[in-house]
């Protein structure tokens, strides 16, 4: 009893001290469209602080190339895991990470299959002038059969890459949201292998 | 001095449809320093007399005069209030049961009587008093702590300390073995004797009404 | 050194525990009359000061718009009405008003969030007068605007969250394409504003073309002002409607109204059964003590002795149990506050709970109170024995 009451309290208190998570805003529906052959999925949460701590953000930041930085990229935030059934077998797996962008947040969802391979790219939010450019599929679709090798290849900090990841486009020259979402898919890519671990 | 009067005093009790008369036209006359003992059997209306003479109680007919006040005449009795200040001013009780409060100590128990009066009691008197009746070392006991006859001792000593000038004692050793009874008897004697009060004492006990200078005799409520 | 009352105290000891029974059966009534008149003042007194945090006592709307919020939500601002900012000068000659603050609401669709857009509002402030009447405002970082016609933002801890914004980061206005500063944001206060864009109006009216207009004006009248009064003559003003924080107050208050008058009862009950049990607890002890009082009358105590006595018992159980009651009302005030929390429809974020000396001294002299009507019929009834009753009852002879 005593337990279940502390247990209460803390699903109560965790969203007022906890960093903003990044959330499907209608996971029924949306997981239906990103793999229309679900029958179901399973919700979980997770943290860099719970799965491995400093020690566990220090391998990610490295295979990044960047520093986790601000405000809301920190070690407690809490990202939700979908994982995604055919009847009884996993098919996939869908997973949001926030992303700063040049004119506010942006929301990056990826779409894996059980190979850690992009089927879908989905920004659910993106605040910038050019977000119908950003959401469009001739942009998303270039994503689709990529996996995190691909990625590694991919500079964040210069905004540069090689091999698959080289050739995509940017659909606005130079708009610096676009580094930002590379560098989005990127780190949801690393938490992914981490976290599916 | 006379300090009780009674004159033709009755007391009847309506028991079902049978009328008894427990007392009797008694004419009763007790001076001050007395020591009147009243026996007789069961029944034979002593404790009914004894009430009466007390102002526990008050007569069917008859005239009844305590320290030169009309407690009860021409079927007319003293109010209520005038009684009890006459009651505590003149009487002081012993019964057969001792009523000592329980949760009270046996110096509070002693002093009961100041908790109904607005003077306070002489910060001596309890001592004297726990003194003469060999209660010096009882004082911050309990009553359930006490023999029987230390009980009755804490009872006497509650019905003089307000220094009464008639002590009215109702088969006070009725409870008691024949040492404490003696006992008793021998404080009683002394109170009469060395202080100078006046007794009314009414018992079954031979030995005991043999220490009264006055002893009468009741028989179906009259005196015989 | 003896006294009636050292003989009543001392005589509740004689059955202790039924003593201690009754005591706790006052001490819970006590603990439960306190919590809810806590309850009934700490509710008042959230409520005011959530009322307070809005800064303003009378809201004044275009008409047609009386809770703007809920339309911005439904109509995506389409059904906004709007009056023109001339009715800042009009009030501003009521001596009534005593401060003002002119407001536009915007609101924009955003179809590029999620499957189906969504809508984001700004609320249009005017750096001059708004963070005074709001002076509980508090930054998490930065500060109000740089001037009022800025393009610039400050925004609530919730929306800094979900868009990521610190302050020096820009934020888009979809659709009209402008981009504003951040130049605040403000720590989580627990109300509408943690997520809500601020934005200086005047900038808002021309970043939206709405030049001139208003939705609203904040309105902080003067302490002795009828505020019923003023109402009727800013219904004088053309095109308005007035929403006065009395009325949202009154309404909240009829919406708890109703469980209060069932709490109330509640309390009212626990004291009657308390009570019952005093009476019952006295009258049997006057029962047991039917020899003892005879002896005390035959000693010289009146019949207001006799009752003095046993209402010092019965008032002495109250005072000792009240007492009890209170302490435990003051320590568990938390408790209750998330009792009640969790009952309540609509809850005020301060305090729910408010126990201070003068209610613990009132609710204390309540049980009182209590006491001295429940120990009127034991006192009485002993009072009337008659000490040869008594006497003659255990002697058992005539």
């Amino acid at each position: 009893m005593k337990q279940l009451l502390i247990i209460a309290l803390c699903l109560l208190l965790t969203p007022l001290v906890a960093a903003v998570g990044c959330d499907l805003n209608d996971p029924d529906g949306d997981i239906r469209r990103l793999f229309p052959e679900s029958t179901g999925y399973k919700t979980s949460y997770r943290s860099i602080q719970r799965e491995g701590g400093r020690a566990l953000l220090n391998t990610i930041e490295n295979r990044l190339g960047d520093r986790f930085s601000g405000l809301y990229e920190t070690i407690d935030n809490p990202y939700t895991i979908y994982d995604v059934f055919s009847g009884t077998r996993k098919i996939g797996v869908i997973h949001g990470v926030n992303q700063k962008g040049r004119t506010g947040g942006i929301q990056i969802f990826l779409a894996l299959d059980n190979n850690g391979i992009i089927k879908k790219l989905y920004l659910q939010r993106i605040s910038s002038r050019n977000n119908r450019l950003y959401r469009a599929e001739s942009f998303t679709n270039q994503f689709i059969g990529l996996k995190l090798e691909d990625f590694d290849r991919w500079n964040v900090a210069r905004a540069t890459g090689t091999g698959k990841v080289a050739a995509i486009r940017n659909p606005v020259a130079n708009d610096p949201d676009f580094a930002a979402i590379m560098r989005g898919i990127k780190k949801n890519l690393i938490l992914m292998k981490h976290f599916s671990q | 001095m006379t300090i009780i009067s009674a004159e033709a005093i009755r007391k009847t009790y309506q028991r079902g449809t049978e009328q008894i008369h427990a007392v009797d036209s008694v004419d009763l006359s007790i001076e001050q320093g007395d020591f009147l003992s009243i026996v007789g059997a069961s029944g034979s209306g002593k404790t009914s007399l004894l009430h009466i003479l007390g102002c526990l109680d008050n007569p069917s007919g008859g005239r009844l005069q305590v320290d030169n006040q009309e407690v009860f005449a021409n079927s007319k009795a003293m109010p209520e209030k005038k009684l009890t200040g006459l009651r505590s001013r003149i009487f002081g009780y012993i019964f057969q049961s001792f009523y000592l409060i329980p949760t009270l100590t046996v110096k509070e128990n002693i002093l009961l009587p100041y908790a109904f009066k607005t003077q306070k009691p002489d910060p001596d008197a309890i001592h004297t008093v726990a003194k003469q009746m060999g209660l010096e070392h009882r004082l911050s006991h309990l009553p359930g702590e006490l023999s029987g006859g230390e009980m009755q001792r804490v009872a006497i000593a509650r019905a003089i300390v307000t220094d009464p000038k008639v002590i009215l004692a109702d088969e006070p050793t009725g409870n008691l073995d024949s040492r404490r009874s003696a006992e008793i008897a021998e404080i009683l004697y002394s109170l009469n004797q060395d202080y100078g009060k006046t007794i009314v004492l009414v018992t079954h006990n031979p030995e005991l009404a043999t220490r009264a200078r006055r002893v009468i005799e009741l028989k179906d409520g009259k005196i015989v | 050194m003896i006294s009636i009352t050292k003989i009543a105290s001392k005589s509740l000891l004689r059955k202790r525990l039924r003593s201690i029974l009754t005591l706790l059966g006052i001490a819970i009534s006590s603990w439960v009359l306190i919590s809810l008149l806590g309850f009934n003042q700490g509710y008042e007194r959230s409520l005011d000061d959530d009322i307070d945090n809005l800064g303003f006592q009378v809201l004044l709307t275009a008409k047609g718009c009386p809770y703007e919020a809920a339309t911005l939500m439904l109509q995506g601002g389409a059904g906004l009405r709007y009056m023109p900012d001339t009715v800042i000068d009009s009030l501003r000659s009521m001596p009534e008003v005593q401060n003002l603050t002119p407001m536009l609401m915007q609101a924009v669709f955003d179809p590029m969030v999620g499957e189906n857009g969504t809508v984001v509002a700004y609320s249009g402030v005017d750096p001059a007068t708004f963070p005074k009447m709001k002076s509980y405002l508090q930054f998490e970082k930065g500060t109000w605007f740089s001037d009022p016609t800025a393009t610039e933002a400050v925004i609530g801890y919730e929306a800094a969250e979900l868009e990521q914004r610190e302050v020096g980061d820009l934020i888009l206005v979809p659709e009209k394409n402008v981009e504003l500063t951040i130049v605040g944001i403000l720590k989580r206060s627990g109300t509408q504003d943690d997520g809500t864009i601020f934005v200086p109006y005047l900038a808002l009216q021309s970043i939206f073309e709405v030049q001139g207009k208003l939705t609203s004006v904040g309105i902080q009248v003067g302490k002795d002002v009828d505020v019923t009064a003023f109402e009727d003559k800013l219904y004088e003003l053309p095109d308005v409607q007035v929403v006065s924080m009395a009325q949202v107050k009154s309404t909240i208050s009829n919406l708890v109204g109703t469980a209060r008058v069932m709490v109330m009862s509640i309390a009212l009950i626990a004291i009657l059964i308390a009570m019952v049990g005093v009476v019952n607890t006295i009258l049997m002890s006057v029962f047991e003590r039917y020899q003892e009082i005879g002896i005390m009358k035959s000693m010289g105590a009146t019949a207001g002795h006799i009752f003095r006595l046993i209402w010092t018992e019965t008032v002495v159980l109250c005072l000792i149990g009240g007492l009890l009651g209170a302490a435990m009302a003051y320590g568990l005030a938390a408790v209750t506050e998330s009792l009640i929390r969790y009952l309540l429809p609509y809850s005020p974020k301060g305090s729910l709970v408010y126990i201070d000396g003068m209610l613990m001294l009132k609710s204390i002299g309540i049980i009182i109170g209590i006491g001295v009507v429940s120990g009127l019929y034991p006192a009485w009834r002993a009072a009337r024995i008659k000490p040869i009753e008594a006497i003659k009852k255990s002697e058992g002879e005539l």
